[in-house]
């Protein structure tokens, strides 16, 4: 749901080359109405829509039991935003203007969220890698691995996407909660710690580098 | 002057005073009348009295010598100067002594009404037949009662003119005072934000309320500089590298031969875009923060485990730039305050520790309570930044000579200087014995 034209077709048009298909309302009550009809993976609603904004039309899919996943567009510079977002419901946010494969890695993120929804892991595997949520232990091949805390919240961020690319933003806002552009490579050396204790002396490489894009956790 | 009468009758000192004079009017008459009755009443006390005195003069005379005894005592009283009116009959019921003509036999209080001449007064039965009278005419009560009443009118009207007179002095000086309200008002509509309502320095309502109007009239000037600043900051600082961006593809579009190059000149474009629309969050951000509508959602934050997390977020960054971040916590504490712009305060902080030293320094941030205030601070043992500089430092859009090919916008102090604002604190550049730069915050108690 996107009020501006050019930004739903450009949109669209993203999301079209990865495979999704989608429908377009310009205005709040439209957007209510299709969404309400049900079968989307994914809902992108823009803060500021005409007829009815954004925020409500959350509200009131979720007051009717809709659990469509909910990604908010918000405008440049509204502090308040996120916290409100994800009070009436939504599931992540992106601030507009955005690279499009941030929307698409935070799309892939949230849809993939509520497939798993329900039953809530208490070990996460990928390839011999494998985490215990409980104990918060990792082992790789057999052999546990120390983790600093940071580094743990890391690549369960990582282990619970993996297989899909997660930006830089996304692991900065869910892993550290910052919600700003630091200007130190923060993300990339807790990366390059993480990739040294989980990837130094095995022939697989699990972590890897989507250069432009951001890092996807796999086994190829 | 129609319309000043008009504003004059509609002030609130007018009706004021109006209602005053209303009450003051109402009272004196109801007081006038209570003192009417009162006296009235007095009056005919008095005159019962007087001639009940008479009837037993008379009864005395009458039982002790008879009749002519009884009509000696009358005439007696009749010369008495002052005297009262009398009235004695005899059984055939013809006036045998008294000034007044014959009347019916009426024993007690008796009150006759005839044109001009209404006499109160008291009967008696001296025998069967006999009857005597006395009374005294009314026309001094109404003489009193119309002194009183004039007396009353006088009063009244002194009220109602005092009233008028200090009515009009209060809503005048009232009518004054709002009027310069009102001047104020327009002054500023008019494009004067520098306008002020003038304060007596009384104390009064009307200071009070042009206190609060002040204090809103300076914040509001304060966020509409802030927003001039802004904008001006924007035109300023986005103007050159947009113009660069467009000079770029410009450049690119002429003379870019192969796919490979226009796709570099795209890729530094975006680059160079998403620079552009950085620096403009950073600066709506500030803006945003310095509007301090986050002070609403102020939480209890305790400042030392937020030290220890912003060590975990950073440590491994100031390694990696062969920098060493320690904490020192010598007494804990607890601020009210939005820890998300709290971390992004010491993250700038720490960022410019690690960016602005040679490698190899040590990175402090300590927290210590003194005075009940917590105070934070962020310091390297780097070369520092010479003193003259020290307050330029949180100027927007500052950016050392040195700093100027390092990244960042030369919004990161000012960032740090709005979050501080926004919390009350007080952020200063301390002098060390030792070089390197020490970043002092001081929290309010």
């Amino acid at each position: 749901m996107e009020d501006d034209a050019e930004m739903a077709g450009h949109i669209v048009h993203a999301l079209g080359q990865h495979g999704h298909c989608v429908d377009v309302s310009h205005d709040g009550e439209q957007g209510l109405s299709q969404a309400a009809g049900g079968g989307h993976a994914a809902l992108i609603v823009d803060r500021m829509l005409p007829k009815l904004d954004g925020l409500s039309l959350v509200q009131a899919l979720r007051a009717g039991g809709n659990r469509t996943p909910v990604l908010f567009l918000t405008t440049l510079g509204g502090l308040n935003d996120r916290v409100e977002g994800l009070e009436a419901g939504g599931d992540d946010y992106l601030v507009k203007p955005f690279a499009f494969a941030e929307l698409i890695a935070r799309v892939n993120a949230i849809t993939r969220r509520a497939m798993q929804e329900g039953a809530e892991p208490t070990r996460l595997r990928c390839a011999d890698l494998e985490m215990d949520l409980i104990r918060r232990t990792v082992i790789r091949a057999g052999k546990p691995v120390e983790l600093q805390h940071q580094e743990f919240r890391l690549l369960e961020y990582l282990l619970r996407n993996a297989g899909r690319v997660v930006t830089r933003s996304m692991l900065l806002e869910h892993v550290w909660d910052l919600h700003f552009n630091p200007r130190t490579n923060i993300v990339e050396t807790h990366l390059s710690r993480l990739r040294s204790k989980i990837d130094r002396g095995h022939a697989v490489e699990l972590i890897h580098t989507q250069r432009g894009m951001g890092y996807v956790l796999r086994a190829d | 002057m129609s319309c000043v009468r008009i504003s004059f009758l509609r002030t609130e000192g007018f009706r004021l005073s109006a209602i005053y004079a209303a009450a003051f009017a109402l009272s004196v008459l109801a007081m006038g009348a209570v003192v009417m009755v009162i006296v009235d009443q007095a009056f005919r006390d008095q005159i019962l009295q007087s001639s009940r005195a008479d009837i037993a003069a008379v009864q005395h005379g009458y039982a002790n010598k008879g009749m002519e005894e009884a009509q000696e005592v009358v005439e007696q009283l009749m010369a008495a100067p002052g005297a009262s009116d009398f009235l004695l009959l005899q059984r055939n019921g013809k006036a045998l002594a008294g000034n007044l003509p014959p009347m019916p036999a009426q024993a007690g209080a008796v009150s006759l009404e005839r044109p001009g001449h209404d006499i109160l007064g008291a009967g008696a039965h001296l025998a069967p037949g006999i009857y005597i009278f006395s009374g005294s005419d009314l026309s001094r009560i109404h003489a009193a009662r119309k002194r009183l009443i004039q007396a009353m009118l006088w009063l009244l009207g002194a009220a109602l003119v005092l009233a008028a007179l200090g009515g009009a002095l209060v809503s005048r000086s009232f009518l004054r005072r709002t009027d310069a309200m009102a001047s104020a008002c327009r002054a500023i509509m008019d494009g004067d934000m520098r306008a002020r309502i003038p304060v007596r320095g009384s104390g009064d309502e009307l200071d009070r309320l042009a206190g609060a109007i002040n204090a809103m009239l300076d914040r509001i000037s304060a966020l509409m500089e802030n927003l001039r600043q802004v904008t001006s900051d924007i035109a300023h600082d986005l103007r050159t590298p947009v113009t660069h961006l467009r000079s770029r593809l410009e450049r690119a579009d002429r003379e870019g031969a192969t796919a490979a190059e226009h796709r570099q000149a795209l890729q530094a474009a975006i680059a160079k875009t998403d620079d552009i629309l950085a620096q403009f969050a950073a600066l709506l951000r500030i803006a945003q923060i310095e509007g301090g509508e986050r002070r609403a959602g102020f939480v209890a934050v305790g400042l030392g485990p937020l030290l220890l997390h912003m060590r975990e977020l950073f440590g491994a960054v100031a390694e990696e730039a062969g920098h060493h971040l320690g904490v020192v916590i010598r007494q804990d504490a607890t601020i009210r305050g939005d820890r998300e712009l709290l971390i992004q305060l010491f993250s700038n902080l720490i960022e410019n520790a690690i960016l602005h030293t040679p490698a190899g320094c040590r990175i402090a941030l300590t927290l210590d309570v003194q005075d009940g205030r917590a105070i934070a601070s962020v310091r390297d043992d780097g070369p520092g930044v010479p003193r003259e500089e020290h307050e330029k430092l949180f100027r927007r859009l500052y950016r050392r000579e040195a700093s100027r090919t390092r990244p960042g916008y030369g919004l990161g102090l000012s960032l740090v200087a709005a979050i501080v604002e926004l919390h009350g604190a007080k952020v200063e550049i301390v002098e060390l014995p030792m070089p390197g730069l020490c970043v002092k915050l001081t929290f309010p108690a």
